[in-house]
């Protein structure tokens, strides 16, 4: 998830901070200097991939370093700030979300970190004023942290704190989150107004919330350690009231082409990061020779014996399942699907970025929980293998029942066009007789059924008024059959005893039609 | 949270004698290109088709956009309540609905009120809905649901009159859900369908009038009574804009929102050389919008958003450009020429990108219009994701090996394609497949030689991960350990197979090389000896293997090769018990035991004793036994 960094830089930060040490004068803003350095210092051993800008703000707001992963230039920009008035907290929240947006749009979510004094800089009626000015909860899901450099006895942050909890709450809020909900935000307060203090409190929060994730992907007895990055987050749905964690293990249950996957609703995305086996050579090839403890490899070692030395230290020259799985996808033009966990399954794609470096790799799309997360596939734990030697009779993509012209029975007569639109069609069935009788009948039952449905019984009338018309109109030179299938039609959508009856259909006349017969 | 109070909604449609009134509104059916058709004389609906109509529709949309969880029930209410469907899952649909109203008809003399199926409604609310009978019983959950009334009152004090009835109706019923519950929950949860107490209901009034009659009704907001368990609204319509009202009612109802797809080209006839442009409504989760209009009034949000079609060209966008969610997505005018054609388009496997109008040129794609499984959806396109610009994978772990078996686990994954399939334990068993496919797995090229011996060994390879062999399965492979021991009395290298370029990789001695084929084939079959069949070709092979690591003299040879030619399924004296290479062992004696050597039969003590302890000299006791 990408970072912002919400540094106050108010006049009240660079208050000095008392000390028994002579040695070191320290302000707010210094320890807070120290605070972001140290949350850098962690990212860049566990969560190098993450995109972090620092924006800074008093009365104004200012982005200081755009999103990016260079992080020692927000380091380097941290000894270059100016200093500001006062801190105004709901302007900045109200900058930060339109930075977030420009830059990642509403449904990437994102970290808010907002380093500031621990006094709201106003009273009781002023804050309650903020809180109600918080442009909260954002548009895009979010969890904001506070880190309030200040003692933990100090009474302004007493005052603040109600603030500070408004924000983290309302942050989570989201209402219009189809993407289920984050886990919370917190405040972390040091303990002590000191260098360590800080430091104690941003490393609790980088172990809570910017934590690798590790999982073992396995594809039957192949297996090897991934990193999923973005780390995935806990989600719970409207809906389902189980909230669902990802295991630490991706069950590949088979294949399936791209075309037939196609793009089902994820909810979140992850690259897959193969990671050197622990325990080095003899791991890698755990998958097909330590299972069965036979010297399977004897033969082999020989060839490998003379490049072995320098291969072991070497993670990238250790084969690695990833990497096979992710060709051999790419080249078939194929997608994993795999069990995350009951009743929740996700798929992996050879993902190529279209845009910037061409750079190709695996990406786990984790699907919505539940079986209908792709409904074109069929309810998804119904996913198995063809029985060897027989051919399915099932094939993608599983169709739904659903048509969208007009629910296949009804006429959708709500709007005058439609109607028209169905009546002219029969009227000009009507003048094309006796080619289109057979057509004209259909039609006709096609009508009623939808009239009968809606009660529409004037609709039959007027249609049977215009048939007879069209019956008197008919020029001399007509079939004589044109004007007896007319007249019989005229008169079955007439006669109330079969026009409104659902069971009852319209058939033409036969070929050896006998008037006697039609009353 | 769990259950919103769209999860369940129920239609009174008002059947009383007053609903067969014409609606005073004439739909015209003269055409100015009316091409020598006599004119048919304007109709008017009735007030009870109009009802249907508006109902019917937003049923549609609800259903098209929410196959599962957002249910709908139609009740008509003339003399008595008539149900035309219940909560279950195959009654809500059109085609049920629709076939219902066939047997309804139209309205017919005699009295009656729309009393009764308000009545009726709420105790229909009171009914469980399939996903909450599935509920654990001990999770509470809020029952909430809307009724929406279409009725046609003479005064205010009616509409009184009717609120004061739901809301006595709901009162009683949830007095009598909560005495029903205490004594239930232990003992009789197995009992009918339980009445549920009812959290809130959403009551809403549509009053029905003709085109030019006076009503003495008027609109009353959205207000709570009884508690904020109920909330009552009343609308007047004209029963000739009744649809329309449904058709925008539908969108907050449903968190929905509506696009028009402006400029679409399209042809006015089958071989037209121009065409012209029309617009499309389509309705969706109002999701699809959000960040569109970062900052909308109330009153934007009720308009349509419109979005310009950008005509395809070649292979570019599709639903796959997009990285975030899809909804669905369905006509607001499904009668339409223009809608249906969009909607054909798009179900023959096509997809549009929209962009946003913008006056001062650049084009900015936003969404995506694509079908997938006989369903539209329309997906946002987004701006950056957080996993952009990825590590190289030819960094990473494994990224410098160069001879991944890339082909052959292609192979595999035709192998194990996944199917719609009927029944339980589809994953399971696509999961014990792999399972049996991935047991001995070399990943790259340079660390087997089985596997690259092609069309010698391709039978056995392929036969041997299936989870049963037949009789002439194993014979096929025999074959094919036979030919290799051919193939090696010839003092042929295995390698002589290959291209020349991979044989190149394994240059070791010859019997070395020999040594892996034997020693691989052995991991391979043995990875599989679960089934008899199995365990039988894995006599064959070690036999094989045995003769591979002895000093290769002919007689030796022969002998293996007579041994190995009789069928190893043919019964052999004692039966095949006594034949086990190895005795049986449990696990926990398999793990603290030493591995066992691969070349050498076991201790024929061991055999004969089973999962035992084996006694060593057994004839030394009966010497001694039989002296005494």
């Amino acid at each position: 998830m990408p970072t912002v960094l919400m540094l106050d830089v108010s006049l009240s930060m660079s208050r000095p901070v008392p000390t028994s040490d002579t040695t070191e004068t320290h302000t707010r803003f210094t320890i807070a200097t120290a605070a972001i350095n140290t949350f850098l210092d962690y990212l860049c051993v566990h969560a190098k991939l993450e995109y972090v800008a620092l924006v800074t703000f008093s009365s104004m707001y200012e982005v200081a370093v755009p999103f990016t992963r260079e992080f020692d230039t927000i380091r380097s920009k941290l000894l270059q700030l100016d200093e500001g008035d006062k801190t105004c907290i709901d302007t900045a929240l109200l900058g930060v979300n339109q930075i977030v947006l420009n830059e990642w749009g509403c449904q990437t979510p994102v970290q808010i970190i907002m380093i500031t004094d621990g006094s709201s800089g106003v009273g009781t009626i002023g804050r309650n004023r903020i809180v109600q000015a918080l442009p909260l909860p954002p548009s895009y899901p979010a969890k904001i942290h506070v880190l309030p450099i200040v003692s933990p006895h100090d009474t302004s942050l007493q005052h603040a704190m109600p603030l500070y909890q408004k924000i983290v709450d309302l942050a989570n809020n989201t209402t219009s989150n189809s993407n289920g909900n984050m886990s919370r935000g917190s405040i972390y307060c040091p303990d002590q107004l000191t260098v360590p203090g800080v430091i104690t409190a941003i490393t609790r929060l980088c172990e809570q919330h910017y934590q690798e994730f590790w999982c073992a992907l396995k594809c039957g007895q192949l297996e090897t350690r991934v990193q999923l990055f973005p780390a995935p987050q806990t989600v719970s749905h409207e809906g389902v009231d189980a909230t669902y964690t990802l295991a630490n293990q991706l069950h590949v249950i088979g294949f399936i082409q791209q075309q037939d996957l196609g793009t089902p609703m994820a909810i979140s995305k992850h690259l897959v990061i193969p990671q050197a086996q622990p325990g080095g050579n003899a791991a890698a090839r755990e998958n097909y020779d330590s299972k069965t403890d036979r010297p399977t490899k004897e033969g082999s070692s020989s060839t490998d014996g003379s490049t072995t030395e320098e291969d072991l230290s070497d993670p990238s020259k250790i084969p690695n399942f990833c990497v096979l799985l992710h060709g051999a996808l790419k080249v078939e033009g194929m997608a994993a699907v795999v069990v995350l966990g009951a009743e929740w399954w996700g798929t992996l794609t050879a993902w190529c970025e279209a845009s910037r470096s061409r750079r190709s790799c695996l990406l786990l799309s984790v699907l919505r929980p539940g079986t209908a997360a792709a409904p074109w596939l069929g309810a998804l734990d119904q996913l198995g293998p063809a029985e060897e030697g027989t051919t399915t009779a099932e094939s993608f993509p599983v169709r739904s029942w659903r048509s969208y012209s007009s629910g296949g029975s009804a006429c959708a007569w709500a709007r005058p066009h439609a109607l028209l639109a169905d009546v002219q069609k029969v009227l000009r069935h009507a003048r094309k007789l006796p080619d289109k009788t057979q057509h004209l009948f259909k039609e006709l039952n096609r009508l009623r059924r939808a009239a009968i449905s809606l009660g529409f019984s004037e609709l039959l009338t007027a249609i049977g008024n215009a048939l007879e018309r069209e019956c008197t109109a008919l020029p001399p030179s007509a079939p004589s059959e044109c004007a007896l299938q007319l007249a019989h039609a005229a008169n079955a959508l007439r006669d109330p005893r079969t026009a409104l009856d659902i069971k009852h259909t319209l058939t033409p006349l036969g070929p050896n039609y006998n008037p006697s017969m039609s009353h | 949270m769990m259950f919103p109070i769209n999860h369940k909604t129920i239609f009174v449609l008002d059947h009383t004698p007053y609903f067969g009134i014409s609606s005073e509104f004439p739909i015209e059916f003269d055409v100015p290109k009316n091409r020598g058709y006599l004119p048919v004389p304007p109709i008017c609906k009735s007030l009870w088709t109009c009802s249907v109509e508006a109902a019917v529709e937003y049923c549609r949309v609800v259903w098209d956009l929410f196959p599962e969880g957002k249910l709908v029930r139609l009740i008509v209410s003339d003399t008595t309540a008539h149900m035309l469907n219940t909560w279950v899952a195959a009654q809500q649909n059109l085609t049920h609905l629709l076939n219902g109203l066939c047997l309804v008809g139209p309205v017919r003399r005699g009295a009656g009120g729309d009393v009764e199926g308000l009545v009726a409604a709420i105790e229909a609310l009171a009914e469980p809905s399939p996903a909450q009978v599935s509920r654990p019983p001990d999770r509470l959950f809020q029952n909430r649901g809307r009724v929406i009334c279409i009725t046609s009152a003479r005064d205010n004090d009616s509409i009184k009159n009717l609120k004061d009835i739901a809301h006595n109706t709901i009162v009683q019923l949830n007095k009598k859900a909560s005495l029903a519950q205490p004594a239930g929950t232990s003992e009789s949860t197995s009992t009918t369908p339980q009445t549920l107490v009812i959290h809130y209901c959403h009551i809403l009034i549509i009053n029905v009038t003709p085109e030019n009659a006076e009503t003495r009704v008027t609109n009353q907001p959205l207000t709570e009574i009884a508690g904020g368990q109920i909330g009552v609204e009343v609308i007047v319509s004209r029963a000739s804009a009744l649809a329309n009202l449904l058709a925008r009612l539908v969108l907050p109802h449903y968190k929905l929102a509506t696009t028009t797809v402006t400029g679409i080209p399209m042809k006015e006839e089958q071989n037209a050389s121009s065409s012209a442009n029309y617009d499309v409504e389509i309705v969706h989760s109002e999701d699809a919008h959000t960040g569109l209009r970062a900052s909308q009034t109330a009153a934007e949000a009720a308009e349509s958003v419109v979005l310009r079609w950008w005509t395809p060209r070649g292979a570019e966008g599709g639903a796959s450009g997009c990285c975030g969610a899809l909804w669905r997505v369905t006509p607001a005018d499904v009668a339409s020429r223009p809608s249906a054609c969009l909607v054909n388009f798009l179900l023959n496997g096509r997809s549009v990108t929209l962009e946003v109008p913008r006056k001062g040129g650049g084009r900015s794609a936003s969404h995506v219009l694509a079908a997938q499984g006989g369903e539209l959806w329309i997906g946002a396109l987004g701006a950056r994701t957080p996993y952009d610009d990825p590590p190289a994978l030819s960094e990473g772990a494994g990224g410098r090996v160069t001879d991944y078996r890339i082909k052959e686990f292609g192979a595999l994954m035709q192998q194990n394609r996944l199917h719609p399939m009927r029944g339980a334990g589809a994953n399971a068993r696509s999961r014990a497949r792999l399972q049996r496919h991935t047991t001995y797995w070399p990943l790259t090229i340079s660390s087997t030689l089985i596997f690259n011996l092609g069309s010698v060994l391709e039978p056995l390879t392929r036969l041997v991960v299936q989870e049963t062999l037949t009789d002439e399965e194993v014979e096929t492979c025999r074959g094919v350990l036979l030919a290799l021991l051919a193939m090696e009395s010839r003092h042929e290298f295995p390698t002589a197979q290959l291209p020349s370029n991979m044989r190149g990789k394994s240059s070791g001695r010859r019997e070395e090389q020999w040594r892996q084929v034997w020693g691989e084939l052995e991991a391979l079959v043995r990875a599989h000896a679960a089934a008899p069949q199995h365990r039988a070709l894995l006599r064959v092979l070690l036999d094989c293997r045995a003769h591979n690591n002895h000093s290769s003299d002919g007689e030796s040879r022969a002998t293996v090769i007579r041994a190995t030619t009789d069928s190893p399924l043919s019964p052999v004296g004692a039966g095949n018990g006594a034949a086990e290479v190895w005795a049986p062992r449990n696990v926990l004696d398999a793990l603290l035991a030493a591995p066992r050597p691969p070349r050498r039969p076991d201790f024929a003590g061991r055999m004969a004793a089973g999962t035992r302890v084996a006694t060593l000299y057994p004839q030394l006791q009966q010497d001694v036994e039989t002296s005494h």
